[in-house]
């Protein structure tokens, strides 16, 4: 009998042990400085939740996109996995591979976020996406080389290309940007297109309600095309990732970029000080200014093991604390809406989000993920064979008609 | 006798510029691996020599970017893969190598095709099975497929090895009353011993170099082998090249190392394999 | 062996039923798959009959993908079957230390195409790369040219970068080939007063014949199935100007959410092979009947 008792004090503690519950997390933050501030967060977690085991699964940006949807589809999916809110997340949820969260919110989702942040977080009313943090897009430059050629950070197109024009001049490359991964360059589009066009227009292009052969985009891109037939974009472009394309602003080579807040996230400690950005010129005053304010944040996937366990988890993510811990490390806009602004850059950041007419997200999260391909390769194409944009937009149009049907 | 002279000279000087040729890469890489970032960035030009040598970029990649681990897992995953792959085809090839039947044709068939085909065709369906079967991100479900995957070729060299050997040995042996998994383990299987450390060193060498199948059958971090952790890396320290470099030497030593060791294995594994279909 | 028919299929048993499971029925469903309008991601899918196979052929960048695969046969067959002969030829005389120059010429074929991606993204980046930079040292600036990015070259850097593997490869097969030239019969045609060139054509290539088949076959079969370095350094980039079958593939299946219509470009790939199996199975074993 004694034996019995042993083995089962054995199998007791064994069953305390392993009975520390696993929560498996799929994270895409692969640059060395939100993977430092996320690790830290599960720490603190770990610390308070001493039941819980988080394991964090780290995978490079570009290698996650192609394998979310694998894991999403099958009965070992990740507990939670980090992703873009938007369509990007709404196509899942529309296919029901994902598990709603709005039990975790005391008080409901407007407790804790933005009224603004709900659409892009649900999908038929429930809540899917738990928004960690967010960023604005600008055009980042460096302050040392607008001082020294006496530039000041233009607010019209025509000051615009007039800066370029000074940049080239002297031999700066004006504006870097690393097309390899494509996305960089839905951020011109984005761009133009919202200045152009305004809002309501973009809108129904994302939805693929509008053709992509209407006249009002070829305008778009004849004003693209400035910048292109000059020369003011980095040459090769496409043989770079938006980090390499990054390391010709650092070194002082170029002067602007168009990009979000987590340029920051991989510029040399001595640069951050001279990196400034400005809202993206104006080129219409009639229309109004809207910009693209991505957000960031988890999902947990419908298959998920553990999906109490993730919950928890998001809880804690979703909390004040966290939420400002991430984003004062990072330099981001907390998604809950009692954080303040971590820093000056970002209450700039903010500031500038709050002044504008209204906002999307960006286009590879605004449109549907084939067509986002599809379409940035379009984009893409267009910098390096400007010629060739009428084949490139009937090209475009015909996959619009396709995907949309 | 000079003209021969002269002819030898000539082949010195030739090997030696595509000697030199070839090997610019490696050299790049290596001179990549020990430049200090800034000189990387200021030199304007990869294929300088370092004006200074810095090895910490080295330890850097090994510790921060935990190759360490990465490696374990390679060697937990290669090992088995081999030995499986070896002694299952053994099997196959001893079947197909000793035995008139019917199939026999067909099925060589269906191996050497199966080894010829575009993988990718197997990509999507691999991957369901695993995770149907629940070995989807376990070292066993990436090794029985590297097993599998690796039957048809291996399956075909034994074959061929085996059809070198004198048939009379098997019908000597059949005569004497051996039965026939004797025949297989004690006769011809130590016959065969040059051509499974050949092929051994081949598939380990591929194994090894893996990268599409873990990266679709494998996902947490402490199963990764070493050539998914360097992508990592590369998504990680995207515009530090000096590391990512010496991440990439350290991928490549163990099988360079063992090419070293094992030439002579490996180039006969190659053209067995292939040349004496 | 006809005495029990049930042995063979014993120790086949194993074997066959894993190349089953992991090689023969997935290839079946890819198949079946090509059917379908599957993304990848719905739990439910139709069948559409050749509805993929019909937008394939109005499908630009598939067509480019093929013309691309082609570029890469005809580069492997006419350009690194010669070189590897060549170099064979030459590593094959005697000289001192002719060993450690094949074994260095060897040494890319034991290196994982990430590696060799990473070390020829090194090579061929545009600024700073070891090619662009070293030819503008010594003054040939006009042969610095943006390899990656060029729509117009990038495919054939890409190549240069797989041939860098792919010729040693070559070598090998020849080296191989070459020693079971007699020495005999050489120095008889020597003696015969027969030059070097005609010695080369009319004694050594012929008994060679072997290995070139296999070399074509294998680089055949390489080439149409070239995937790494592409997804390595371009991923078929800039918009699909580098582009091959595999990788298109993989981009429509893992990228854009068409696991059909990815399946009916792996299929298409697939029949494109076959072809070329037939041959390198046929070869192989006629030859065998031959010799036995």
């Amino acid at each position: 009998m004694r034996k019995f008792a042993v083995v089962l004090m054995v199998l007791l503690f064994v069953a305390v042990v392993w009975g520390k519950q696993t929560v498996v997390v799929n994270s895409y933050m692969s640059d060395p400085a939100p993977k430092q501030v996320f690790a830290e967060l599960v720490q603190i977690f770990e610390e308070r939740y001493p039941d819980y085991d988080i394991v964090v699964n780290t995978f490079a940006h570009e290698d996650f996109k192609t394998l979310l949807r694998t894991w999403l589809n099958s009965p070992n999916a990740p507990d939670v996995v980090t992703w873009f809110a938007g369509e990007r997340m709404r196509y899942f949820a529309s296919k029901g591979l994902l598990a709603p969260i709005d039990d975790i919110f005391d008080g409901g989702f407007d407790a804790y976020f933005p009224k603004a942040f709900f659409s892009s977080c649900s999908y038929d009313g429930k809540v899917y996406f738990l928004p960690q943090s967010w960023y604005w897009w600008g055009v980042y430059y460096r302050k040392s080389i607008f001082e020294k050629y006496g530039i000041k950070p233009p607010t019209t197109w025509k000051q615009f290309l007039d800066v370029c024009e000074t940049l080239k001049k002297n031999g700066i490359i004006p504006i870097t940007i690393g097309t390899k991964y494509l996305w960089t360059a839905a951020g011109w589009f984005d761009y133009l297109n919202m200045r152009v066009n305004g809002i309501e227009f973009h809108t129904k292009l994302t939805a693929g309600e509008i053709p992509y052969t209407d006249p009002r985009v070829k305008k778009v891109f004849e004003y693209w095309k400035q910048l292109v037939d000059r020369g003011y974009f980095l040459e090769n472009h496409t043989a770079y990732s938006w980090q390499e394309a990054a390391t010709f602003l650092f070194r002082g080579e170029a002067a602007m970029y168009l990009m979000g807040q987590f340029i920051k996230d991989v510029a040399p400690e001595d640069v951050k000080n001279d990196l400034d950005f400005f809202r993206f010129p104006i080129i219409d005053g009639t229309v109004g200014l809207y910009e693209d304010t991505p957000i960031d944040g988890f999902m947990i996937p419908a298959r998920a093991k553990n999906k109490e366990g993730a919950k928890v988890f998001l809880k804690f993510i979703a909390s004040e604390f966290a939420q400002e811990y991430f984003a004062k490390k990072l330099g981001r806009l907390a998604a809950n809406k009692n954080v303040a602004p971590p820093d000056p850059h970002a209450e700039k950041g903010l500031q500038m989000i709050l002044d504008s007419d209204g906002v999307m997200q960006f286009y590879d999260r605004d449109t549907n993920p084939e067509m986002a391909t599809v379409g940035m390769n379009g984009f893409v194409q267009f910098m390096v064979t400007p010629g060739m944009l009428d084949q490139i937009l009937e090209n475009l149009e015909k996959e619009r008609v396709r995907i949309f049907k | 006798m000079r003209h021969r002279k002269f002819s030898l000279i000539f082949t010195y000087m030739l090997a030696t510029l595509i000697v030199i040729i070839w090997m610019f890469p490696f050299v790049v890489s290596l001179f990549t691996a020990v430049k200090p970032l800034d000189e990387l960035m200021s030199q304007k030009g990869l294929w300088l020599p370092p004006k200074s040598v810095h090895l910490e970029n080295f330890k850097r990649a090994w510790t921060e970017a935990n190759m360490k681990r990465y490696f374990l897992n390679t060697l937990i995953i290669t090992a088995p893969s081999v030995l499986g792959a070896l002694f299952i085809s053994s099997l196959a090839a001893f079947a197909l190598a000793w035995y008139e039947f019917k199939l026999n044709k067909l099925i060589l068939f269906i191996f050497v095709g199966g080894m010829l085909i575009p993988f990718q065709m197997l990509l999507i369906p691999v991957y369901r099975f695993s995770v149907n079967v629940g070995i989807y991100d376990t070292y066993l479900g990436i090794i029985l497929f590297h097993i599998s995957f690796q039957l048809g070729f291996c399956t075909f060299f034994l074959r061929n090895f085996m059809k070198t050997i004198p048939r009379s040995i098997f019908e000597a042996a059949l005569i004497d009353g051996a039965g026939h998994f004797t025949i297989y383990r004690k006769i011809v299987m130590p016959l065969v011993v040059p051509a499974l450390s050949a092929l051994g060193i081949l598939e380990f060498t591929w194994i090894w170099n893996d990268y599409l199948w873990s990266l679709v059958l494998i996902q947490s971090d402490m199963k990764k082998p070493v050539t998914l952790g360097l992508t990592t890396l590369q998504g990680q320290w995207v515009s530090d090249w000096s590391i990512i470099a010496a991440a990439a030497l350290i991928a490549a030593v163990v099988p360079i190392t063992v090419f070293l060791i094992f030439q002579r294995y490996f180039i006969e594994g190659l053209t067995v394999g292939a040349v004496k279909g | 062996m006809k005495s029990k028919t049930w042995v063979p299929y014993a120790f086949l048993a194993l074997p066959l039923t894993m190349y089953a499971i992991w090689v023969i029925f997935p290839i079946f469903q890819t198949f079946v798959l090509s059917f379908t309008n599957w993304d990848g991601v719905s739990p439910k899918f139709d069948l559409i009959g050749f509805e993929n196979y019909k937008r394939l052929f109005s499908d630009p960048y598939f067509k480019l993908s093929l013309n691309n695969n082609v570029k890469w046969l005809l580069a492997f067959v006419f350009g690194n079957i010669p070189l590897g002969l060549g170099i064979a030829l030459l590593l094959d005389q005697k000289f001192k230390g002719d060993r450690i120059y094949k074994t260095l010429v060897f040494l890319p074929m034991t290196l994982s195409f990430v590696v060799i991606g990473q070390i020829w993204s090194w090579m061929l980046e545009p600024r700073y790369g070891a090619i662009n930079s070293f030819f503008r040292a010594i003054g040939l600036s006009t042969f610095a040219k943006p390899w990656l990015s060029d729509p117009k070259i990038v495919t054939y850097a890409l190549i240069a970068a797989a041939s860098w593997r792919q010729i040693a490869y070559a070598m090998v097969l020849f080296l191989a080939g070459l020693k079971n030239v007699p020495r005999e019969l050489v120095e008889a045609a020597y003696v015969d007063g027969a030059n070097k060139w005609e010695r080369f054509w009319y004694v050594i290539l012929p008994m060679l014949r072997p290995a070139t088949i296999i070399a074509v076959t294998v680089n055949v079969i390489d080439s149409l199935r070239a995937f790494d370095i592409v997804y390595v350094l371009t991923r078929g980039g800039p918009f699909y100007s580098s582009s091959v079958l595999a990788n298109y593939m993989y981009i429509q299946s893992f990228h854009n959410y068409n696991m059909g219509y990815g399946a009916s470009i792996a299929v298409i790939q697939f029949l494109i092979t076959f072809g070329f199996i037939l041959v390198y199975l046929l070869t192989a074993l006629r030859r065998e009947e031959s010799t036995v």
